[in-house]
């Protein structure tokens, strides 16, 4: 088996009895050994779970009792999803030694839907914070070029899928940090509407924008992987309990009829993209429009105003959270978590109530704006990865994210590979929707990358 | 400001957060521009609340 496979592909060779899923897990853990020394995507590989999780599966793909689309899937978790007996460190020297007795809701789920964990993924300490040079394990690196940066902090996610060392992960998304190593290591990933999944048992940033999500290469495995883990959790006061539609339904449907309003104003006038990612942008609205989509400029406030206010209260929660080990043991953070934290500490009372009512502003505004359309297209990315040794240490609060608006609103937001600029990197856009759309970005997204020829590109270390 | 938190930090450490601080002191006065008297902050967050 030599070519990388879809979750979706996997699937339905596991169905037929074509795939065995020890054999597929034996040759990911084999491109683990090969090429993840020059990636650091895994701070540490399950191997022996890895086996048993895939022989289990195999036994109940001989026995005809699958559990579904995910069964025998090779998965991997971002570190800040505890998982029960095995370390859960948050990339960091505060929980270095850190076992958890139980698996995170998302974690069991997975399980439960029989995917194959192959070990735990870098991330950026406590999902803030990276790229840091002086944390106990090495950030993660690009694929396609890996003096280059994954963005983060879903970093090691993005990096093990885009070098196929596994089908699809776990990332968790509270200022963009599933969007951005999606689109700098060229895959898809959704942060999904606020509410839809569980954050019970994954190490918290900020209360009210942290949302948990999946990372694949495909659109179309997102939806498989959102499948596994959306649902009501009573432990997690921001769950919603609702009906959970069926992600993939409404796949190869196109983008016939539905109406899409372009935030063009974010990506060329309040924080310009790169050409490439312009261009890639206008492309895929080219696209849309050809295959019937109905295309149209709107315009929300500047994006500085939905990322102040998603930044002071993003380091105000984190704040609330960490400051009692800030206190203690300071210097155990990095320097860019720590530094960047401390920044709460100027924040008013007054402030807070401010970015609040202004959060409440903005998600009318959106809702409003977006009351008779289906998707909202933006930039996910500036532009391509620049070097992993280049990032200022204040970068994400310089200009403006393209991926914190939908944080602050709560709406769900993909982002999805638009082709590769200058340097032969990726580059992305983002399609959001109004809550609880999933199966219409899922349709989009899937029409898109279907459609494009060079999806099937990798890079070239994954072979 | 640090002190009142509980951040006990050397003048190094303090130097080291500086230029992040002006940048972050340009976001709170965003956030800080007039809104209308009625708008109410959202006292807990809900996605739906919009």
């Amino acid at each position: 088996m030599s070519a990388i496979l879809t979750i979706a592909n996997a699937a339905r060779l596991i169905a037929a009895r074509k795939l065995s899923p020890v054999e597929l897990t034996k040759t990911h853990l084999d491109r683990i050994r090969r090429l993840d020394p020059d990636l650091n995507a895994f701070l540490l590989v399950t191997e022996d779970r890895a086996l048993a999780d895939a022989k289990a599966a195999e036994a109940r793909q001989m026995s005809g009792a699958l559990r579904g689309k995910l069964d025998g899937i090779p998965i991997a978790h971002k570190d800040i999803y505890n998982t029960a007996g095995i370390r859960t460190t948050a990339h960091s020297k505060l929980l270095e030694h850190n076992v958890p007795t139980r698996d995170a809701h998302t974690v069991k789920k997975w399980a439960d839907a029989g995917t194959v964990m192959l070990g735990k993924l870098s991330t950026h300490e406590f999902a803030f914070g990276g790229p840091s040079f002086d944390l106990p394990w090495p950030p993660a690196r690009n694929p396609w070029n890996r003096d280059h940066f994954t963005a983060g902090s879903s970093s090691g996610t993005g990096a093990a899928v885009a070098a196929g060392l596994i089908l699809g992960g776990t990332g968790s998304d509270t200022g963009g940090s599933i969007r951005g190593p999606a689109a700098l290591c060229g895959i898809a990933g959704i942060k999904p509407t606020y509410g839809l999944s569980s954050r019970t048992g994954i190490l918290p940033l900020a209360f009210s924008l942290d949302h948990a999500g999946p990372m694949a290469w495909t659109a179309e495995d997102c939806g498989l992987l959102l499948q596994g883990m959306a649902g009501p959790d009573a432990e997690d006061p921001a769950s919603v309990d609702r009906p959970i539609p069926d992600f993939t339904a409404e796949l190869g449907k196109g983008v016939k009829g539905l109406r899409i309003g372009v935030v063009r104003h974010f990506f060329e006038q309040d924080h310009r993209a790169s050409d490439a990612t312009r261009a890639g942008i206008d492309a895929a609205l080219d696209f849309f429009r050809k295959e019937g989509a109905e295309v149209r400029d709107i315009t929300l406030s500047p994006a500085a105003d939905y990322h102040a206010v998603g930044y002071l209260i993003m380091v105000t929660e984190a704040f609330t959270l960490h400051g009692p080990w800030m206190r203690e043991r300071f210097m155990d953070y990095g320097e860019l978590f720590r530094d960047r934290v401390s920044l709460a500490a100027t924040v008013s009372g007054p402030d807070m109530i401010q970015a609040t009512r202004r959060r409440h502003m903005l998600c009318r505004e959106m809702a409003a704006a977006t009351e008779n359309l289906d998707i909202i297209v933006s930039a996910s990315q500036p532009g391509e990865a620049p070097r992993i040794d280049s990032v200022p240490k204040w970068a994400n609060m310089e200009k403006p994210s393209f991926t914190m608006p939908f944080n602050v609103t709560g709406f769900p937001a993909i982002s999805i590979c638009t082709g590769f600029g200058e340097g032969g990197l990726p580059v992305a856009m983002q399609l959001a929707g109004k809550p609880f759309t999933e199966p219409t970005l899922f349709r989009a997204a899937h029409a898109y990358e279907t459609a494009m020829k060079w999806r099937a590109r990798r890079p070239a270390m994954a072979g | 400001m640090l002190v009142r938190a509980g951040l006990t930090l050397t003048p190094d450490q303090v130097r080291a957060i500086l230029p992040g601080a002006e940048i972050f002191r340009r976001m709170i006065e965003r956030v800080n521009a007039p809104l209308p008297r009625e708008a109410e902050p959202a006292l807990t967050f809900d996605v739906e609340q919009g």
